[in-house]
């Protein structure tokens, strides 16, 4: 189903129960990789674009790509539970996905850490150990025996009281969920939108330099941007690829 | 001055700014600072003065008193940056830029520290502001006389003046005719804006909210061998380009050609104290992995507002059993930051805010006190195109995760964003103290930082936050999202005229401590709304002015003998541009 995007009709503040349509109405990635191939911008390929990058950029953007660390820091328990967690909570529930935890776990290993601790919580590693520990306990609460293995509505169930702040009893007496949701979110959020594929996923431009940008205008896109699925009429569009129509 | 300086704005860029020629002792080719010339001391050497950080109040300070023949030494724990070699064009990638070692944050507001606020190597957080450089009010400096809430300042604004119209020609500062405050023209034309800040503009307008393009340290044009801006927005990534104004373009270059030393990867950890005189005597650092002694006349620190109060805490002595200068309890309070919510609008064309710099336009309509808002001071707005783990984070600010979260950044190309900056007050009990249960790399206590928001902030932020929402109503915004966050951070040894309850005089000079001094944004009594950066710079070069007033009474012996132990040279090398 084409959805007008002048329109904001798809945006979740605007719907009744605030959830977006699935994501499965979208368009498939033709060129290159988006996380679960979902696309707005379905023949734009940041990727494309990396020849144009100064060469310390490119290094560090490819390198998230090729490089995919092992898992060093969290246990084999620990990776389980936090895994699924992130894939919860960016709703990545099939390959292709941006290995967000091997990144996470990459920076934790590494001891790059952000600069601070909230004075209620350990540093971000033990934060994020205990956070795995009190996602296992919340799972156990709803009936299930641990966080990886629940069923997907009872992981939604604590991932949504872990963002209210609503998560008690054991790890969470003295773990603020608060406070520890804004850690472990703002390591999630940094692995997955620092990667080229969630990049292609909202076209977003990406390194610009030497090049940098030109066209700044309201509506206005470089020649090498992306255009969004529904700007184009999808007949005249499959002649000017050069796709045979039926 | 001023109606020279008037004239001169009229002239744009065409003419150098007087004494600092950092813009044309840059490479054409490279972007990094030439270092082959610079003069290397050594530790025992007991130079004038040392500097303990080279950010916006260090380079700046170093560089006006090595034009006077001062021999200065100054020390960064950073490295020293090489923009081709180190920064990326990458939001993760600019990590390095951060003061990432451990602190402490607590209080009931607490403040999120790192890429946020706190910079590390030569530059300090300059290499990754956004670029805005407003000045402050006149009414900033006698808040508690005009409107009965924090604290006026031992100085006026007609004392810094001068030197902020110095600055925007070195920076150089551009924008549109600024008629807030203390209206002021720019020495550089505006630059173009983007779609995205004209549709909030026009918005702003409808309301009778006026909003001007600009102030922004960016050339707009090529300035010595800086070059004109790309417009890819990488600002708080650290500018790649050279055009967007920090100390490591426009006052390490001047500082290094008269004589200066910087001394990067040097973790200070303690100043040091002659017991018996009570004068300090240099400082303790830490460099590849050994510990060495500066020597100087004397020592200025300016680490800002969270390191140092730590390093004058954690130097402590007989004399001094609290930390150094902290008799009375003073030094690490009444630290502060702006209250910086968020909230970006929606609308049905592509706006791609991620082009162009991120501080396109602002205003500073609500700066001053109105009584029928219901609180005391104001707040100023600007325009921050977040990029997409900016914005992510405001998403799930808003309270979106999982597939909302994903299907709003989706639409990141459809939105637009404003910030604001509102003037939080000073309060005693918004400090910095050292924590001895947790040590840095080198074993050093660190620092944490407690903050609480009293009543009149909380008032503040919440009608400066309706006011965007306001705007992007009127602009014709089909959604919203906000999110609620901080910036910038000052205060922590303020300046004042008692000293029961300020850390410094009004010559920035330890109250306790005659040769010690603090040229950072942490001598601020108040903050008002605009960016500190600049501030910071004139403090700076306002405290070189009086230096070396103090020093030029000095006789002349002495500044003959002082001036013969140095190497003295002619810049020559000023071309290109």
């Amino acid at each position: 189903m084409a959805r007008d995007y002048r329109l904001a009709e798809h945006l979740p503040n605007l719907r009744p129960d605030r959830q977006p349509a699935s994501p499965d109405e979208l368009p498939r990635q033709r060129n290159g990789v988006t996380p679960q191939m979902h696309s707005r911008y379905p023949d734009y390929n940041v990727l494309d674009e990396a020849d144009h990058w100064d060469e310390v950029t490119r290094r560090t953007v490819l390198e998230r790509l090729e490089k995919v660390p092992e898992i060093r820091f969290f246990t084999r328990e620990e990776a389980a539970t936090l895994g699924a967690f992130c894939d919860v909570l960016l709703a990545q529930d099939r390959e292709p996905k941006i290995p967000v935890l091997n990144m996470i776990d990459a920076k934790l290993f590494a001891g790059e850490l952000d600069g601070f601790h909230f004075a209620d919580l350990p540093d971000d590693r033990e934060t994020w150990r205990r956070v795995a520990a009190g996602l296992d306990a919340a799972a156990v609460q709803h009936g299930s025996i641990e966080f990886a293995g629940a069923s997907p509505e009872i992981q939604e169930r604590v991932v949504n009281a872990f963002a209210e702040g609503e998560l008690h009893g054991q790890v969470w007496d003295e773990l603020p969920p608060s406070r520890a949701w804004k850690v472990v979110t703002r390591g999630a959020l940094s692995a997955f939108y620092s990667h080229p594929w969630a990049w292609n996923e909202i076209g977003f431009g990406g390194p610009a330099y030497p090049r940098g940008y030109a066209r700044m205008g309201v509506g206005q896109r470089e020649s090498w941007e992306g255009a969004a699925a529904f700007e184009r009429d999808p007949v005249k569009d499959t002649k000017r690829r050069g796709v045979q129509g039926t | 001055m001023s109606r020279r300086h008037e004239l001169r704005t009229l002239l744009r860029g065409a003419l150098r700014p007087p004494e600092n020629d950092s813009a044309f002792l840059l490479d054409v080719h490279r972007r990094a600072v030439p270092q082959e010339r610079m003069a290397r001391y050594d530790d025992s050497y007991p130079v004038d003065l040392v500097i303990v950080g080279a950010g916006a109040g260090g380079a700046t300070l170093a560089q006006r008193l090595a034009r006077r023949g001062w021999k200065v030494v100054v020390l960064d724990a950073g490295p020293f940056w090489d923009p081709d070699a180190d920064w990326v064009s990458d939001e993760a990638g600019a990590h390095k830029l951060y003061w990432t070692e451990e602190r402490v944050t607590g209080g009931t507001d607490p403040v999120e520290l790192g890429k946020n606020n706190s910079g590390r190597g030569v530059g300090g957080s300059m290499v990754h502001y956004a670029g805005y450089c407003p000045r402050f009010h006149p009414s900033d400096f006698e808040v508690h006389t005009r409107d009965g809430v924090g604290e006026d300042w031992p100085i006026s604004y007609s004392d810094l003046k001068s030197h902020y119209e110095r600055l925007e020609l070195e920076l150089p500062v551009s924008g549109e005719y600024w008629p807030w405050g203390d209206p002021h023209r720019y020495p550089h034309t505006p630059h173009p804006i983007a779609g995205g800040a004209d549709a909030a503009r026009g918005g702003a307008r409808k309301l009778g909210i006026e909003m001007k393009v600009g102030p922004v340290g960016i050339t707009n044009g090529s300035f010595g061998n800086r070059p004109h801006c790309i417009y890819r927005g990488f600002c708080l990534q650290g500018c790649k380009v050279n055009a967007k104004a920090s100390p490591l373009v426009t006052h390490i270059p001047d500082a290094i050609e008269h004589g200066a030393e910087i001394r990067a990867d040097c973790m200070v950890s303690r100043v040091e104290l002659d017991e018996s005189s009570g004068r300090v005597t240099g400082v303790r650092y830490l460099r590849d992995g050994r510990e060495r002694i500066q020597r100087a006349d004397a020592v200025v620190v300016a680490g800002y507002s969270i390191e140092t109060p730590r390093l004058l805490l954690n130097s402590t002595s007989a004399r001094f059993p609290h930390g150094l200068a902290n008799h009375n309890d003073q030094v690490g309070r009444c630290v502060m930051v702006q209250g910086a919510p968020q909230v970006a609008g929606r609308f049905p064309d592509e706006m791609r805010m991620y082009k162009a710099p991120p501080p396109e336009i602002s205003s500073e309509q609500f700066y001053e006190t109105d009584e029928r808002r219901g609180f005391a001071r104001g707040f100023s707005i600007q325009t921050v195109g977040p990029l997409p783990i900016e914005h992510a984070q405001h998403v799930i600010g808003h309270g979106h995760w999982g597939r909302a979260l994903r299907e709003y950044m989706r639409d990141y190309n459809h939105w637009y964003t404003l910030g604001i900056l509102s003037e939080l007050l000073p309060h005693p009990e918004n400090r910095v103290t050292v924590t001895s249960e947790v040590t840095d790399q080198h074993g050093l206590p660190v620092a944490r930082m407690d903050y609480s928001q009293s009543e009149n902030d909380r008032k503040n932020i919440a009608f400066a936050k309706q006011t965007l929402h306001d705007i992007f109503e009127a602009a014709g915004a089909q959604d919203v999202l906000e999110t609620e966050r901080y910036a910038h951070l000052v205060g922590g040894c303020r300046m004042g005229s008692d000293p029961e309850r300020s850390v410094v005089d009004a010559d920035h000079r330890c109250w306790e401590v005659p040769n010690l001094f603090i040229a950072d944004g942490s001598v601020m009594p108040t903050q008002g709304s605009a960016n500190p950066a600049l501030t910071i710079m004139a403090l700076a070069s306002r405290l070189a002015e009086r230096l070396d007033l103090k020093r030029s009474g000095d006789s002349e012996a002495a500044r003959r003998s002082r001036r013969s132990r140095g190497r003295r040279r002619v810049p020559t090398r000023a071309g290109g541009g």
